[in-house]
């Protein structure tokens, strides 16, 4: 019974620092630090600094005439700089964050006596490694060592310390600065792309109930025309639904939904405009904002080509320029009048919305424009970065009989 | 005349289809459903030439009705015409043979080019020609159709549509008589694909269905060029002409 009873406890106890070794495991993998404290180059360093006092002792000792082994000094040195090392790591380890936090009662309070103890401390062990030391002196006994190497080493020990204290402050403070600097700037990202997506909701909502509103005026007069046109605009939501809340997508697509929003305006239009598509081949690939055309398209027609009553031109096009992509639109009407477009609220929108979206997109990297080209046209041109998607992605295609 | 069924589980998609087919003189509608269930036991008795067929029904989909119906020995299976809201089952509609793909909502036209699709398949099915056979025989190597998606809408396209198909970087134009796709693809992938009895490479980047070549000429400044019965001009290298000029010489 006993026999269990103990067997219950030791297993316990072995379970018990099991989980706290594998805690400390844990705690040290958590803890991507800076390079600073990896053990290694965290000791090592200290070592480092050991050696650097030891040959400053060793030349100060040549100088005064006084001769004494650079090997024996390193030693000492080294050794006492390393038992620095490996204490001071264990107390970042254990301490962690609480560094940190500490305030001036706690620094008062923990963190010096904290310090007495360790110097006190490192020195017993030092001594112990070093039994030989000081050198050309009478016996002493263990305490006695001890005593002489305080009275030597104490002021030195304890700026050490602090040193090492006030380092590891010093770099928590500059990890947090680079932390929320990080976050700041991954905020700034979130903003953008939030903003994007609003401007995109944007689109769809105006377009679409203006389309449903020629669907039902027309489908009094020309049913097959409305049905035509309702087929037309479900086709287009499909896409644009399918789409998703991709903002960049490549050109063939874009001016696929332009083709298709062409087509309902050419039925809206009755035959009074003719519309023109031209695209180089090598930009079917590259990536525009998508719906990009599409407020200035609506634009057009809006504000020029709905005031004739015929032969209205609508061109768009897509030239590469170097490393920049050029789309143009270009339509027929009554010319830019400025007193015109001051009238009509509401015009500006769109564009507004064109402009900002390419603002977000590509920073100053593009530029738009709008401009009369002759007294009766009006161009409209937009400037991007030529870019390609990394991956085309292919449509559903297939073969057989 | 063609039979026809009517399956959709939506009382007014039912009724836009009985209304359009009321414009197509050849089709009769000579039932409808409203189920797979329902459908399978129409389709067994009355047995249609064509089915025009929903893909979501309440219990089981349109491709299980196809599936039940195929498993039944000695009987002729209608051609079948997919109606759906859904364009994600196309390529497997393809693969099934059906004739076409209609997405919700068509209009006339589109219907009327799906009957079509569907009335020569059933003539050519009650008497086969020599020229089918012939196709036929092909068909194991080259396509008759190519499905794919164009402006939101599913396409079967026969090839024999194709008037020419033009390369364009890493895409390449199908032209037909009355629109033109873009499709992702090269062109040595499709002309692979295609019948060398019926198409022709005439350049780099062009393909001529030779059906739809009216003449072959040379301008003043010594170019070649293939004239479509549409009067369309298309650029011909010179290393092709020796090959089209054989063909017509036929």
């Amino acid at each position: 019974m006993e026999l269990q009873r103990r067997l219950v406890h030791t297993s316990r106890g072995r379970k018990r620092v099991e989980g706290l070794a594998l805690k400390f495991l844990e705690r040290i993998k958590s803890r991507s630090q800076p390079i600073v404290f990896h053990p290694a180059v965290f000791i090592g360093g200290f070592v480092c600094l050991g050696f650097l006092f030891a040959l400053q002792s060793w030349v100060s000792y040549r100088t005064m005439n006084y001769k004494i082994s650079l090997v024996l000094l390193m030693e000492a040195w080294g050794v006492q700089f390393l038992i620095w090392g490996v204490i001071c790591w264990l107390l970042w380890l254990w301490l962690g964050p609480r560094i940190q936090q500490a305030e001036l009662p706690g620094i008062l309070m923990g963190v010096l006596p904290l310090s007495i103890a360790v110097t006190i401390g490192e020195e017993m062990i030092w001594v112990l490694c070093f039994p030989g030391w000081p050198m050309e002196r009478k016996a002493m006994s263990y305490w006695q060592k001890v005593q002489f190497q305080l009275d030597a080493e104490f002021v030195d020990n304890m700026l050490l310390f602090w040193c090492t204290f006030f380092l590891i402050r010093g770099v928590g403070y500059y990890q947090k600065y680079r932390e929320k600097e990080h976050a700041a700037a991954q905020l700034e990202i979130e903003v953008v792309h939030a903003q994007m997506r609003a401007l995109r909701m944007q689109l769809n909502p105006h377009f679409l109930f203006n389309t449903l509103n020629g669907i039902s005026s027309l489908m009094r007069v020309d049913i097959a025309g409305a049905d035509t046109m309702l087929e037309q605009l479900s086709s287009l939501l499909r896409i644009t639904l399918e789409r998703g809340e991709i903002q960049l997508i490549p050109l063939s697509d874009e001016m696929e939904f332009v083709e298709m929003y062409l087509a309902i305006q050419h039925q809206r239009y009755a035959g009074r405009v003719c519309e023109k598509v031209r695209v180089e081949p090598e930009l079917h690939d590259a990536l525009v904002p998508a719906m990009i055309l599409q407020p200035i398209l609506e634009n057009a027609y809006t504000h020029g080509l709905s005031l004739l009553d015929r032969d209205g031109v609508l061109t768009v096009e897509a030239r590469r320029e170097g490393g920049l992509v050029r789309l143009t639109v270009r339509n027929t009407g009554v010319g830019l009048n400025p007193e015109f477009t001051r009238t009509s609220p509401g015009q500006g929108v769109g564009l507004a919305n064109v402009k900002n979206r390419l603002q977000l997109h590509y920073g100053e990297d593009q530029c738009f424009f709008l401009d009369a080209v002759s007294a009766d046209t009006v161009m409209v041109t937009i400037m991007l970065p030529l870019q390609f998607a990394m991956s085309p992605t292919r449509k559903l295609t297939g073969y057989g009989v | 005349m063609i039979h026809a069924v009517v399956a959709d589980d939506e009382l007014l998609a039912r009724q836009k289809l009985r209304q359009l087919l009321r414009e197509e003189p050849e089709v009769d509608v000579i039932g409808e459903s409203a189920t797979a269930a329902e459908t399978i036991e129409l389709v067994r008795v009355a047995q249609p030439d064509l089915l025009f067929l929903d893909i979501r029904m309440p219990g089981m989909d349109g491709f299980d009705v196809i599936e039940a119906l195929a498993s039944e020995p000695s009987f002729t299976m209608p051609r079948v015409i997919f109606t759906t809201a859904y364009d994600s089952y196309a390529l497997r509609a393809f693969d099934i043979h059906a004739v076409d793909y209609l997405l919700k909502p068509f209009t006339l036209e589109r219907l009327h080019s799906a009957v079509e699709n569907a009335r020569q398949q059933l003539q050519g099915s009650k008497q086969p020609s020599a020229r089918e056979d012939e196709a036929k025989s092909n068909g194991d190597r080259y396509t008759q159709r190519i499905v794919f998606k164009s402006r939101g809408r599913i396409l079967f396209l026969a090839v024999s549509e194709i008037r020419w198909i033009g390369a364009e970087e890493n895409y390449v134009r199908i032209c037909t008589q009355s629109e033109t796709h873009l499709l992702r693809e090269t062109m040595s992938r499709l002309e692979e694909r295609l019948d060398p009895q019926m198409f022709l490479r005439v350049h780099r980047s062009s393909i001529v269905n030779l059906q739809f070549v009216k003449e072959v000429r040379t301008d003043a400044d010594g170019e070649c060029m293939v004239i479509l019965v549409n009067g369309q001009k298309i650029p011909m290298s010179r290393s092709y002409r020796a090959r089209i000029q054989d063909w017509l010489h036929r």
